[in-house]
């Protein structure tokens, strides 16, 4: 064999071999006593919005798309949703402390603002988890309330 | 390192309180920000991270350590935040502010064995305002930074 073959070949074994590789699923399969519908309001509506934009990388449970049986694209997936539930996860929201519960609001808002969140590298694949004009709004004027309430619980 | 205020040799050996060294690394982040340095200001955040992990709570009264208790897990995390992102010095900001809140919060019940300033810039965030704590009396705007290095009242003296 021609040493191009045998670099081809052993990529190829090598690609092989990380398909065994996998890394466990973000599954939990239940409600959460701590997700964030049992300590404050949450609509319908933004209920809506956030299973669609955010829980696939801020909750216990993910909607994975077909490229995470291959690796190492399911590796990459895992490292964001790890990354993504250890600043925010609506399923342990209500476990934070009531300053944390704050803090994270006012990030929520502005990633909203600012158009960081959700991330670019994720709506490339969900378009529909875009944020409208109108879901953004409803999205703000949801987390002002939220975080009235919390002053109010002060 | 610009030549403002920073260079008054603090003797760290006297008997400081609990929370001396998480003001210090405080102040180090403000004074970056106020000169606009990112990454100055990353490093002390990273710094203030770890002077969290390392406090010692033995020394607070149950009254002290409760409102540490209570702003500790967030607090950690702000700092590490403002650790995390040098390069993008309005995020860092939007940390420092809700930083700034609870060491005041912590400086209102722990103390500290040095002169404070509450200090309020109304501009902030489309006028809805920033605090922080400041060891001069003198503005020095960590939010505006030399845009509008004098923005700002001290509303507050402490200790």
């Amino acid at each position: 064999m021609s040493r191009k073959k045998i670099i081809l070949f052993a990529l190829l074994i090598a690609f092989i071999a990380i398909q065994f590789v996998r890394p466990a699923r973000n599954y939990s399969g239940q409600a959460s006593l701590d997700n964030i519908g049992r300590v404050f309001t949450v609509p319908k509506k933004v209920d809506a919005i956030l299973k669609s934009s955010c829980y696939d990388c801020h909750s216990n449970n993910t909607r994975y798309p077909w490229y995470a049986e291959i690796q190492p694209s399911g590796w990459w997936l895992a490292y964001h949703i790890k990354k993504g539930k250890s600043e925010l996860n609506f399923d342990e929201f209500g476990a934070y402390s009531r300053r944390r519960q704050n803090s994270k609001m006012k990030s929520i808002e502005n990633s909203i603002k600012d158009g960081t969140m959700p991330l670019p590298s994720y709506l490339w694949i969900h378009k529909n988890a875009k944020l409208t004009k109108e879901d953004k709004s409803l999205l703000l004027n949801w987390v002002k309330k939220t975080r009235d309430s919390l002053s109010l619980k002060h | 390192m610009p030549g403002t205020g920073s260079a008054s040799p603090e003797s760290p050996t006297t008997s400081d309180n609990a929370i001396s060294g998480l003001l210090t690394n405080y102040i180090e982040i403000k004074n970056a920000l106020v000169a606009d340095n990112d990454k100055e200001a990353a490093s002390a955040g990273n710094a203030m991270a770890n002077t969290f992990d390392n406090l010692d709570r033995a020394s607070l009264t149950p009254e002290q350590a409760k409102v540490y208790n209570d702003i500790v897990e967030d607090a950690r995390e702000h700092a590490e935040h403002i650790g995390a992102n040098a390069g993008n010095i309005e995020h860092q900001r939007e940390h420092f502010e809700t930083l700034s809140q609870e060491m005041y919060d912590l400086v209102k019940s722990v103390g500290a064995n040095q002169k404070l300033y509450f200090t309020n810039c109304p501009m902030y965030n489309n006028n809805k305002g920033g605090n922080w704590l400041s060891e001069t009396k003198e503005v020095q705007n960590p939010y505006f930074g030399q845009k509008m290095a004098k923005c700002g009242s001290v509303k507050e003296e402490l200790n």
